[in-house]
C-alpha cells in the first residue's frame, strides 16, 4: 500500500510559489500567534487587533511604521548583497553600531556649529565605518579562511561594548550627570524631518534610493550577473573565471556600507545623541526581512514593513495586554520557522492521491 | 543445480517516460546474458527491480519456476541474488576483511576461511588487512564480488563493471566471471560496451527506450548488427583523416606543471611535460580519478600555476584565469555539465553569457547586453543543431546530449586556437556521442588544436593524433597513436611507464 500523500521534487520554481511561499508563512504566523494569545488568556481575534492594527490605526503609527522599516530595509538591501552569493553575514548589528560610533563622532565634533555640509560629512563617515567594520571578516574570510558567521557576529559584541565604553567615558555628555549618553546633536547634524509633530525623517529616502540603485546592480549589471552565477555555483563562477575574492570583499562593504546608513539614520534621526541602545537589534531582525523579501529589492520593501509592524505591536501588546515586550520577537522567529518551513514547498509538490496503485504481483 | 530466472510482463513507468515496456525474459544458469542498451534505455530500471531496489508497476519475477516477491535488496539477497554496482559502496578506511564481515552475523573465523577460501579458488590477488583505500579500482571492485560470493549467489547482476578498469583488469574480470558462470552462478551483465559483449558473454538482450528488442545468441551477432539494434538506425563510423605530415607549429607548450593540494580529495599534479601542435588532437587516457581534473583545471586556469609553465602561442599563460585566458582563444569544457560547464537554473542565454569571449562583448561597459547575449544563443542553437529555439528555456530541461551541445557551441562557435575538453561525451547517448566526434574532428580539420582528457579509450584511439596517459598526476611519453596497442595503453594507464 502507498501512502495517501506523495511529495515529489519539483523541476522549476514558479515565480506564483515563489511569492505563495511568504504569503504562506504569514498566515501561518498570524494563526499561531492566535494561538498563542488564547492560552495566555486574552480573546485572540482581539489581541491581533490590538497586535497588528491599532498600532497603525492613524497617522502618527502609520509614521512610527515607516520610521522602523527604513533602517530594517536599508540593511537588508545591503544583506542581500551578501545572501545572493552565499556570504553569511550575521553582523549587521555591529555594522550598524559601528557606524553610529564614527557618524556620532563626527556628529560629536561639530556639536556647537551649523552648516548644510554637515550632514552629507556624517552620511558618509557613517557608511565608511560600517564598510570597514564588514571588511574585517571579509579579508579574515577571503586570506585566513575563517567562517563568516563567527567573525561577523562576534564583532557585534566587540562594537556594542566599544560604544557602552565610550558614551560612559570620554565622549559622555560633560553636563549630562553622568548619564550614558553623549550630547545632543547639533540641527544640522540631524535628519530633516519630513513632516511636523511626526517622527519620520528623510532617511527613508536613502532607503528608496538604496532599493532602486539594487534592483538596477542585481538586474541589469555584469556585477549582478556574476553575483548571481557565485551564488547559485561557485565552482562555475571559478570556471567562468570571475573573481571570487574581489567579490567577497565588495558584497562585505556593500552590506557593510547599508547597515552603517541605517545607524546613521537612527542617530540623526529620532535619537539625535549616542547612547547604549541605539538600535533595537535592526540589524539581526533585518535578516529575517532579507529573506522574507526573497533577497529581492521589491520583496525587501514589503518584508521590512511587515517586520516593523512586529516591533510596534509588541509595544502595543505591551500596554494593552500587558505582555512583555519581547512578544515581538516572537512573532519575528515565528515568520521565520514558517517561511523555512514553506520553502519546502519551492523544491517539493505535495500530491494527495486520491485512487492508490497495488503492486501485482 | 540449474537456476532459471523469468522475467515476465514487467513495465515501470516514470512521470515522464516509461522505462521498461512489458519485459518478457527467460535466463538459465551457465550462461553469460548481456544486457545492452544505451544510457536510458531502461537497463537499470530492470536490474534494479531485480535486486529490489525498485517495485514494477506490472508484472512477475520468477525464480526456478516460483514467484518471487522482492520488496528491497534484503528479499533479493535471501533468494541467492546478487549485485555489483557501477560504484563501490566501501568503507575506505576500514580492512578488505571489516568490510566483508560488517553485514554478516556469520562467527568471524569461520567467515575469514570462508573468504581466504574464495581468494584462493579464484587467484584473486587482495590483501585481507590492507585498508580499502590503498587498493586499486579492479582490487576494490574484486572486493565487492567476494562480498556477494560470500552469500553463495544463484544470481550475480554486474552494472557496467568495467567502466573503472584499465585493460589488464577487465581481463581478469572476464576470466572470474567465466568461472563463475562454469559453476552454475547466472550471470546478468549490464554495458553499453559492443566489444564486452562479444568477447565475454554467450547470450545478449537488447534494450532500447524502455523496450526489449531482441534476444539473441552472441555468436550471431557482430558490433555492427549489435549496435544498429541498440540505436535503432544504421549509423555510419566516424573516421579521422590523419595527414602523415602534421604541422611542426607549436601552440601550447606545458613545462614542469606542478600542484600540490591542500585538499586531501584532490591529485597533486607532478612533473608534467607536453607539447601540442596546431592541428593536433593530444589525447590524454587515464581511469578517472588519476588527476584529470585537477589537469583540467590547471589548463583552464581555475588553479593558476607558474607563469611560465604554461605557454601558449609563445606566451606564457600560467596566471592567468579562465576569462583572461579566453581572450587568447582557448576554449574549455570541463566533465561535469551541470555543476561545473553550466548552472542548470539558469535560461540557456544566461549559460552563454558565462562564457564571454573577447570578440563577443557580452557586458560592455559592466552592462548586461541581453539582446546581443541572445541573437549570440540563438546563432549557437541553430548552428549545432541544439533541439529547441528557445533562449529562455532554463537548461535543466536539455536532455544530456543536447545540453552538451550547447555548451560545446558556446566553445566552439568563436573558433578557438585551441579546446581542451574532459570526457565530452561522457554519459550521452550514441547519437549525441556521434555529433560531438564529428564536431572534434571538424576543429582539427580546420588547423585547429584540441587536447582531450578521456577515460573512454575507444574514444581516444579514434580522436587523437598522439596519445599518453596520467597516472597519480603523473603523465606518460607522449606517443603517435599509430603506435600505440590497447595493450600498451592500458599499461601507461595502470602506471608503468617503462
Amino acid at each position: 500500500m502507498g501512502s495517501l500523500i506523495k511529495i515529489e521534487k519539483r523541476n522549476d520554481i514558479s515565480n506564483s510559489i515563489l511569492l505563495f511561499s511568504p504569503v504562506l508563512a504569514i498566515i501561518l504566523t498570524l494563526l499561531s500567534g492566535a494561538i498563542i494569545f488564547y492560552f495566555l488568556g486574552f480573546q485572540p481575534l482581539e489581541a491581533l487587533k490590538i497586535f497588528f492594527i491599532i498600532p497603525i490605526a492613524d497617522l502618527y503609527g502609520f509614521s512610527e511604521l515607516l520610521l522602523k522599516a527604513t533602517p530594517l530595509c536599508i540593511i537588508a538591501i545591503g544583506l542581500s548583497f551578501c545572501f545572493k552569493t552565499n556570504n553569511w553575514n550575521i553582523g549587521a548589528e555591529g555594522q550598524l553600531i559601528f557606524g553610529g560610533i564614527v557618524s556620532g563622532g563626527v556628529a560629536l565634533l561639530f556639536y556647537n556649529q551649523e552648516g548644510f555640509f554637515i550632514l552629507p560629512i556624517i552620511i558618509l563617515t557613517g557608511a565608511l565605518g560600517g564598510a570597514i567594520f564588514a571588511l574585517i571578516p571579509a579579508i579574515l574570510k577571503t586570506y585566513f579562511n575563517t567562517n563568516e558567521i563567527l567573525t561577523s557576529l562576534m564583532l557585534v559584541y566587540v562594537a556594542k561594548l566599544l560604544l557602552d565604553y565610550l558614551v560612559v567615558g570620554p565622549w559622555t555628555n560633560p553636563e549630562g550627570f553622568n548619564f550614558p549618553e553623549t550630547r545632543m546633536f547639533s540641527d544640522s547634524a540631524r535628519m530633516p524631518l519630513l513632516f511636523e509633530g511626526l517622527r519620520i525623517h528623510a532617511g527613508i529616502f536613502i532607503a528608496l534610493m538604496l532599493v532602486a540603485l539594487s534592483w538596477f546592480i542585481f538586474f541589469k549589471t555584469f556585477l549582478g550577473f556574476q553575483m548571481k552565477v557565485s551564488g547559485l555555483s561557485l565552482k562555475t563562477a571559478r570556471y567562468a573565471g570571475y573573481k571570487g575574492k574581489k567579490t567577497i570583499l565588495l558584497v562585505f562593504i556593500i552590506s557593510g556600507a547599508c547597515a552603517g546608513l541605517a545607524g546613521v539614520g537612527e542617530i540623526t534621526g529620532p535619537i539625535g545623541q549616542l547612547y547604549r541602545e541605539i538600535s533595537p537589534e535592526y540589524g539581526f531582525t533585518a535578516i529575517i526581512v532579507t529573506f522574507l523579501g526573497r533577497l529581492n529589492p521589491i520583496g525587501i520593501i514589503f518584508a521590512s514593513l511587515i517586520v516593523a509592524l512586529t516591533y510596534l505591536g509588541a509595544e502595543s501588546a505591551q500596554i494593552f495586554l500587558q505582555v512583555p515586550k519581547s512578544i515581538g520577537q516572537i512573532f519575528q522567529g515565528l515568520i521565520l520557522f514558517f517561511l523555512l518551513a514553506s520553502d519546502f514547498l519551492l523544491y517539493f509538490k505535495v500530491k494527495f492521491l486520491i485512487t492508490q496503485k497495488k503492486n501485482e504481483y | 543445480m540449474e537456476t532459471s530466472l523469468k522475467i515476465s510482463n514487467i513495465s515501470k513507468a516514470y512521470p515522464d517516460c516509461l522505462a521498461n515496456d512489458n519485459i518478457n525474459l527467460e535466463l538459465k544458469s551457465g550462461k553469460i546474458y548481456a544486457l545492452l542498451g544505451e544510457n536510458g534505455a531502461g537497463k537499470s530500471t530492470l536490474v534494479k527491480i531485480l535486486f529490489g531496489i525498485i517495485q514494477p508497476d506490472k508484472g512477475k519475477i520468477f525464480l526456478n519456476n516460483q514467484i518471487l516477491k522482492l520488496n528491497s535488496p534484503r528479499d533479493a539477497k535471501k533468494n541467492k541474488i546478487s549485485m555489483v554496482f557501477q560504484h563501490f559502496s566501501l568503507f575506505e578506511t576500514l580492512s578488505v576483511l571489516e568490510n566483508l564481515i560488517l553485514d554478516s552475523s556469520e562467527p568471524k573465523k569461520s567467515l575469514e576461511n570462508k573468504i581466504q577460501d574464495i581468494i584462493n579458488k579464484y587467484n584473486f590477488n587482495i590483501d585481507l588487512y590492507t585498508p580499502v583505500l590503498n587498493l586499486s579500482a579492479g582490487q576494490k571492485q574484486k572486493v565487492e564480488i567476494i562480498r556477494c560470493l560470500i552469500k553463495n549467489p544463484d544470481v550475480l547482476i554486474m552494472d557496467e563493471p568495467t567502466s573503472v578498469l584499465t585493460e589488464q583488469e577487465t581481463k581478469e574480470l572476464f576470466i572470474s566471471l567465466k568461472k563463475f558462470s562454469k559453476e552454475g552462478i547466472l550471470i546478468i551483465y549490464i554495458t553499453h560496451k559492443l566489444k564486452e559483449v562479444i568477447t565475454l558473454c554467450d547470450e545478449v538482450a537488447v534494450m532500447r527506450k524502455g523496450k526489449l528488442i531482441s534476444i539473441s545468441k552472441v555468436s550471431n551477432e557482430k558490433i555492427e548488427s549489435l549496435a544498429n539494434k541498440m540505436i535503432g538506425q544504421n549509423l555510419k563510423i566516424v573516421r579521422k583523416k590523419r595527414l602523415e605530415e602534421k604541422s611542426n607549429d607549436q601552440l601550447i607548450k606545458i613545462v614542469n606543471l606542478n600542484y600540490k593540494s591542500a585538499n586531501p580529495f584532490e591529485v597533486n599534479i607532478k612533473d608534467i611535460n607536453f607539447e601540442v601542435n596546431r592541428g593536433e588532437c593530444l589525447g590524454i587516457a587515464g581511469i578517472s580519478g588519476n588527476g584529470q581534473s585537477e589537469l583540467f583545471q590547471m589548463l583552464s586556469g581555475e588553479i593558476t600555476s607558474e607563469n611560465n609553465s604554461i605557454v601558449f602561442d609563445n606566451r606564457p599563460i600560467g596566471k592567468l584565469n579562465p576569462q583572461e585566458r579566453r581572450k587568447y582563444l582557448i576554449a574549455f569544457s570541463p566533465e561535469d555539465r551541470l555543476t561545473h560547464a553550466s548552472i542548470p537554473q539558469m535560461k540557456i542565454f544566461e549559460n552563454v553569457a558565462l562564457n564571454n569571449f573577447k570578440s563577443s562583448d557580452f557586458f560592455k561597459g559592466g552592462l548586461i547586453n541581453e539582446k546581443k547575449i541572445k541573437d549570440h544563443s540563438q546563432r549557437i542553437l541553430t548552428k549545432f543543431s541544439v533541439n529547441t529555439e528557445n533562449v529562455e528555456l532554463k537548461t535543466q530541461f536539455l536532455s544530456g546530449g543536447n545540453l552538451q551541445k550547447l555548451l560545446i557551441g558556446r566553445e566552439l562557435i568563436t573558433s578557438p586556437n585551441l579546446l581542451i575538453c574532459f570526457n565530452p561525451t561522457w554519459g550521452l547517448d550514441v547519437g549525441a556521442i556521434h555529433y560531438i566526434h564529428e564536431t572534434l574532428i571538424k576543429i582539427n580539420d580546420q588547423n585547429k588544436s584540441i587536447i582531450l582528457i578521456s577515460t573512454d579509450t575507444e574514444e581516444l584511439f579514434m580522436l587523437s593524433d598522439k596519445i599518453c596517459a596520467i597516472n597519480k598526476g603523473r603523465i606518460s611519453k607522449v606517443f603517435k597513436t599509430t603506435d600505440v596497442s590497447t595493450e600498451k595503453l592500458g599499461l601507461l594507464m595502470g602506471g608503468q611507464f617503462d
